[in-house]
């Protein structure tokens, strides 16, 4: 009876395995029904299934910018606080951030962005990494979003790091030029558009040091996947991300179908962009050092800091959190923590949705709350 | 007779110990749980706010540079010829932690009133265990053990030091929780480096050339003005307050018209920064006189093997 139940749940490919089973030994049926096997594939494609992005965010739209056939696809989560502004890493898309994003939209709102050639955004030129193109997208993103009265933003950057300094510093220098603001050169300071940056593992000298390897390292990756599932279980298993959830929901963002040859590619051809990596990296960390607002680096390893780096942060210039057990992905690895110190960064100083509240606690001596 | 004995004796195998350690040769685990027994019984005696005598050599961060430490009393002359007072992070980030915080604490048991050892942020559970320390720890001896012995041992260190009632000495800065000396005399300094809070403001702060107090850039501590040291040096009668905790190119630098001054004694820091390093002489007349130096010659450094790079694009 149990037996029999158990049968009529199974599904119809395991019922013709059983049929064979019978044809070639019929003693042995009745123990193999007893114990049904299951195909692994059937259940790496279960743990590995695609997650869709509205898990995690609340919202995703189409950005066009005027006068250009340019359109970039952003993600947006959370209503209230300073706005978390995220950009990627090469090759990677906006939903790297989507688990981390939906535990710091309780505190924050999140914008996560597809940069040129990366993900759902379409551009004239999806080869044309270089910076000054690349700021100029985010730049006109955020001009279309919040027009000239952007809120408060902490650009957030995963390894195109100079973007999030050179899109500061024009942030910092837009806000200045708003001369229909009549207020005080402090105040306005305090309402700046740019409010902190966060730095996700890349430092300038190891950076420079290493990219002579990078062809190899891509050339050296799963190159084609015959579907989705695949691609994500590589990523987790061979190649750089280490939490499935996470992976399910980004990976396949990465990806385009290739029907001439009937299987999954990169959505992006780094390998065609080598001539504006440099440009990623150069004079990355005196920029960053020499932002004026608050800073914080994560890190996957101590053994990184170049030598300005080092010298900037043993002289108090920003924080600085090694995060474990964790890959160069540290938004995907480790979402919470991930989430957690971004929004411990934003409280810590002071960060409202339109700047820092408290103008750096100047407080008199010793005064008493 | 008997007491004097097992103290001579006692003496004679720290000096043994010391030499060990003068030519960078750790101790046994034994000797160092050892040693860590007797600092905690020398350290649990002394205040929060520790009193010292001139002549004195007031030390900035070591941060693991055994060699550079070696160089330093090659320069300012050897304990206990010379006194010394050190400001904290003798551990993390260069390749002998385990060696200059054994010759420190070695030294503070042979000579307990010729050295005094204060605690730097570094000291600490938590800092160790992703800056290097722990990791050493694990590499030389096999097991975490000697990490241990050593962080529990940390939580006894000083916070701050006083020199002939004038010099206030401590890694980091002023708090704004702390007004007065006695503020600090009077908490439980035995715990590990809390996130928040006046110890933790001690170990983290740095002065800035802003009034008030700020939030600190580095997530812990805050920054303060002149205007919060004058009114801490005048409430006190103190005359300077000497720190570390900052690197700075010349191995010192004078703050707040000469009422602060950062002291750092680990040149060409993580052995890329290319920095001087520095102690500050305080004589019997109290005078004060900076002297500077170079890394040690390099020996060949440690194998520490540099992985192929990852994907970081």
């Amino acid at each position: 009876m149990d037996s029999s139940s158990h049968m009529a749940s199974l599904p119809e490919d395991i019922i013709t395995d059983e049929h064979l089973q019978q044809q070639t030994q019929p003693a042995s049926a009745s123990a193999f029904a007893s114990v049904p096997q299951r195909p692994p594939t059937k259940s790496s494609s279960e743990k590995y299934a695609p997650l869709d992005w509205s898990v995690y965010f609340d919202k995703e739209d189409d950005v066009a910018i005027p006068e250009s056939n340019d359109v970039f696809h952003v993600y947006t989560a959370g209503t209230e606080g300073p706005v978390v502004f995220c950009l990627h890493g090469g090759g990677y898309s906006g939903l790297s951030f989507a688990v981390s994003a939906s535990k710091i939209k309780e505190k924050a709102r999140v914008v996560a962005m597809d940069l040129r050639g990366h993900g759902k955004s379409l551009t004239e030129d999806d080869l044309d990494l270089s910076v000054e193109t690349m700021c100029n997208d985010v730049l006109a993103v955020i001009k279309e979003l919040y027009s000239d009265s952007p809120p408060a933003i902490i650009l957030v950057g995963h390894s195109c790091i100079i973007l999030l300094t050179i899109i500061g510093k024009k942030l910092l220098h837009h806000q200045s030029m708003g001369g229909s603001i009549a207020v005080h050169v402090a105040a306005r300071r305090s309402l700046s558009a740019l409010a902190g940056l966060v730095v996700v593992d890349v430092v300038e000298g190891t950076a420079m040091a290493s990219l002579i390897h990078m062809q190899k390292i891509l050339s050296s990756r799963m190159q084609h996947f015959s579907s989705i599932e695949k691609a994500i279980e590589w990523s987790v298993r061979g190649g750089s991300l280490r939490n499935i959830d996470s992976a399910r929901v980004s990976i396949p963002a990465t990806l385009k179908y290739d029907h001439s040859k009937k299987c999954y590619l990169y959505r992006t051809e780094l390998e065609k962009t080598e001539q504006y990596w440099k440009g990623w990296y150069e004079g990355l960390s005196d920029k960053f050092l020499s932002c004026p607002v608050p800073k914080l680096l994560l890190l996957a390893g101590t053994d990184r800091l170049d030598r300005s780096l080092t010298i900037g942060q043993m002289q108090g210039k920003f924080q600085m959190v090694v995060v474990r057990h964790t890959g160069h992905a540290i938004q995907e690895d480790v979402p919470d923590e991930f989430a957690t110190l971004i929004v411990n960064f934003i409280s810590r100083n002071r960060i409202g949705p339109h700047g820092i509240e408290i103008p750096g606690l100047r407080k008199p001596a010793f005064s008493k709350p | 007779m008997g007491a004097n004995s097992m103290l001579s004796e006692s003496s004679h195998d720290l000096d043994d110990q010391i030499s060990q350690l003068m030519q960078c040769k750790p101790l046994s685990e034994q000797q160092v749980r050892g040693l860590c027994e007797k600092a905690k019984e020398i350290l649990m005696d002394e205040s929060n706010v520790q009193p010292v005598k001139s002549p004195v050599t007031i030390c900035g961060d070591i941060h693991g540079q055994f060699h550079d430490l070696a160089e330093l009393f090659r320069i300012g002359g050897k304990c206990p010829d010379t006194n010394y007072l050190f400001m904290g992070d003798y551990v993390d980030r260069g390749y002998y932690s385990v060696e200059t915080v054994s010759l420190l604490v070695a030294l503070k048991v042979r000579y307990p009133q010729r050295i005094t050892i204060l605690r730097g942020n570094h000291e600490s559970r938590q800092i160790t265990q992703v800056y290097g320390f722990y990791d050493e720890c694990l590499r030389k001896y096999g097991n975490a053990n000697v990490w241990k012995t050593f962080t529990d041992l940390f939580d006894f260190f000083p916070l701050t030091a006083l020199v002939e009632s004038e010099i206030f000495c401590l890694h980091g800065g002023l708090s704004p929780s702390i007004e007065t000396l006695d503020n600090i005399r009077n908490f439980d300094r035995v715990q590990e480096v809390p996130h928040e809070g006046p110890m933790c403001d001690l170990l983290w702060s740095d002065p800035d050339d802003r009034c008030g107090w700020g939030i600190s850039p580095r997530g812990a501590g805050y920054t303060f003005g002149q205007d919060i040291s004058e009114q801490f040096n005048h409430t006190n009668s103190l005359k300077l307050i000497a720190r570390a905790h900052q690197l700075v190119m010349d191995g010192f630098n004078w703050a707040h018209e000469q009422k602060v001054v950062t002291i750092f004694s680990a040149p060409n820091y993580c052995y890329r920064c290319g920095n001087m390093a520095s102690i500050l002489e305080v004589d019997d007349c109290k005078g004060h006189t900076f002297i500077q130096f170079e890394p040690a010659p390099r020996r060949g450094e440690p194998d520490v093997t540099r992985r192929t790079p990852d994907y970081f694009l």
